[in-house]
């Protein structure tokens, strides 16, 4: 067993773990975290994407003892959650007043601007994918500020998403690239 | 996986150490980006795991007074990648920059693509191609290993079980005038079928006065070309080169088995490729 203590996203988690623990397995288990999804478990699928210590890697491929200490940033790490009261949800739900911002009650100013292109180009259908593509392009748009879409597309190389077809994951990086250089509208980052 | 010690020495003298107390069946790890899905299939299954993260003299690129251009076995791809490095070093970047994807290339390191010695690799293909030299350290001393005798078959290094690769060594900027990579592979992050590295220099006159071409991928360890490369010198076409590479690395090429004569194909495509790429350069220069 191993003392590992990571920051992840700003609050300091310490726990005894194998030392085979993942650092997926860590950020899901330990620190309660499932945002970040586990798709393949072999550096396939890149739903398991998350920041360590600014860079981007895939936590299915790092074991928590190997970046012990490290600033760590999740999904959940890019906007205030503000979780609200479990709501029963039926189809009638769904199919009326259905809004996914409202379930974690927030609103499209409290979004990362990718999280808000994503959800204003429709760049998820199921969601599993979505974890993983943002942190990565978070990573690369904050390097290359200003990509063509080739260049989006080459950036996500390594995460599959099996619904999109990823031509609304584009859209939304190209978007999202706009306001994160300050040449966009609406969303700013907090 | 199975269970392991882990141990983080700060030194590469420590990490030596360590490896030698607990051959033969630990291992180094730097990255964990090949070793991390051995472990997990069970293909490994060291007593120890010796991490190389935390040794600052494994990590880095310097110029040594020499000109030549020491490169830490530690550093990742994307050090690499951002590096700005003069002249043909520069194609190090370029190739570290445009292999794996992005979060593998944030942890996988130059000296970790070498020591798995996957034919496929670019970097292993890269090194023997430019005639870089490897650094190694270990119990009994530290020794140079020339990047073409590094590799001993697919999956197998020169390294004894105590030892570290502890540098990838480039020549000066003087050795070539130019070096060309090519490579082809079925999508942007898979590893390549067949790589080509062609490294150029010319003499006074302007003609082509050496030349070094090596193809990786096609055979168990990425080889040179030898035969090839020289009728450049003799004024032989870029088409007549790459024919030649691709009989030289795989003779018999065109009449075997499907997926042999695809790589001879390659392997003539891709030298043909990195051959005039190389000349076109140094005309322009
Ligand atoms: C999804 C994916 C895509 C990839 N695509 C490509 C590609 O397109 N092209 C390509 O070239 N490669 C590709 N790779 C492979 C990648 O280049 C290697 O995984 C990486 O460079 C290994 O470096 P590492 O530091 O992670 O090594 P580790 O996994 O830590 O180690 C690998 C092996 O080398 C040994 N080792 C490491 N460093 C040293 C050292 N300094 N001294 C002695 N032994 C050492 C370890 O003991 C282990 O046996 C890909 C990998 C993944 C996961
Ligand atoms: S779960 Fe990590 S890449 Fe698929
Ligand atoms: S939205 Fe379903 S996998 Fe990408």
């Amino acid at each position: 067993m191993q003392k590992v203590t990571l920051t992840v996203n700003g609050r300091e988690v310490t726990a005894e773990i194998d030392e085979r623990t993942l650092l997926l397995e860590f950020v899901r288990d330990t620190a309660g975290l499932t945002g970040t999804h586990n798709g393949c478990m072999e550096a396939r699928c890149g739903c398991c994407a998350i920041e360590v210590d600014g860079d981007v890697v895939k936590s299915c491929n790092v074991l928590a003892v190997q970046v012990n200490g490290a600033e760590v940033t999740t999904i959940e790490g890019l906007s205030p959650q503000k979780l609200g009261p479990v709501q029963q949800v039926t189809t009638q739900t769904l199919a009326g007043v259905y809004e996914p911002l409202d379930a974690i009650r927030s609103s499209v100013e409290d979004l990362h601007p990718l999280q808000a292109a994503f959800h204003r180009c429709h760049a998820l259908q199921c969601g599993f994918c979505t974890p993983g593509m943002v942190m990565v392009l978070k990573d690369y748009l904050e390097e290359n500020p200003a990509p063509c879409r080739d260049d989006v597309r080459k950036a996500i190389a390594g995460n599959l998403c099996r619904c999109t077809g990823y031509q609304h994951i584009v859209d939304a990086a190209m978007e999202a690239a706009e306001v994160m250089r300050g040449a966009g509208a609406t969303t700013t980052d907090d | 996986m199975k269970p392991f010690t882990w141990l983080a020495p700060d030194t590469t003298a420590g990490a030596v150490a360590m490896l030698r107390e607990h051959a033969p069946d630990a291992r180094a790890i730097a990255g964990g980006q090949s070793l991390l899905l051995a472990l997990k299939d069970r293909s490994a299954r060291p007593t120890h795991l010796v991490s190389l993260s935390g040794i600052d003299e494994l990590t880095g690129v310097r110029t040594a007074d020499d000109g030549s251009l020491v490169v830490g076995a530690a550093t990742t791809y994307a050090v690499l990648a951002r590096a700005s490095l003069a002249g043909w070093h520069g194609v190090l970047a370029e190739v570290a920059g445009d292999l794996a994807d992005r979060p593998v290339r944030n942890r996988g390191t130059i000296g970790g693509a070498l020591c798995t010695a996957d034919p496929r690799y670019d970097m292993p293909a890269f090194a023997i191609g430019v005639g870089a030299g490897l650094r190694v350290s270990g119990a009994s001393g530290d020794r140079a290993v020339a990047a073409e005798d590094f590799a001993e078959g697919a999956g197998v290094t020169a390294l004894g079980p105590d030892e570290i690769l502890t540098a990838v060594v480039l020549p000066p900027l003087a050795a070539w005038d130019t070096v060309a990579f090519e490579k082809f592979r079925h999508r942007v992050f898979d590893a390549a079928i067949v790589s080509v590295t062609c490294a150029l220099r010319q003499g006074p006159d302007g003609t082509v006065a050496e030349t070094r071409l090596a193809v990786g991928g096609a055979t168990p360890v990425p080889v040179t070309a030898p035969v090839a490369a020289a009728l450049l010198a003799e004024g032989a076409s870029a088409a007549e080169v790459g024919t030649r590479a691709a009989d030289e690395v795989l003779p018999g090429g065109t009449t075997g088995g499907e997926a042999v004569r695809y790589r001879h194909e390659l392997i003539r495509s891709l030298v043909r490729r990195a051959v005039d790429r190389a000349l076109s350069d140094v005309r322009t220069v």
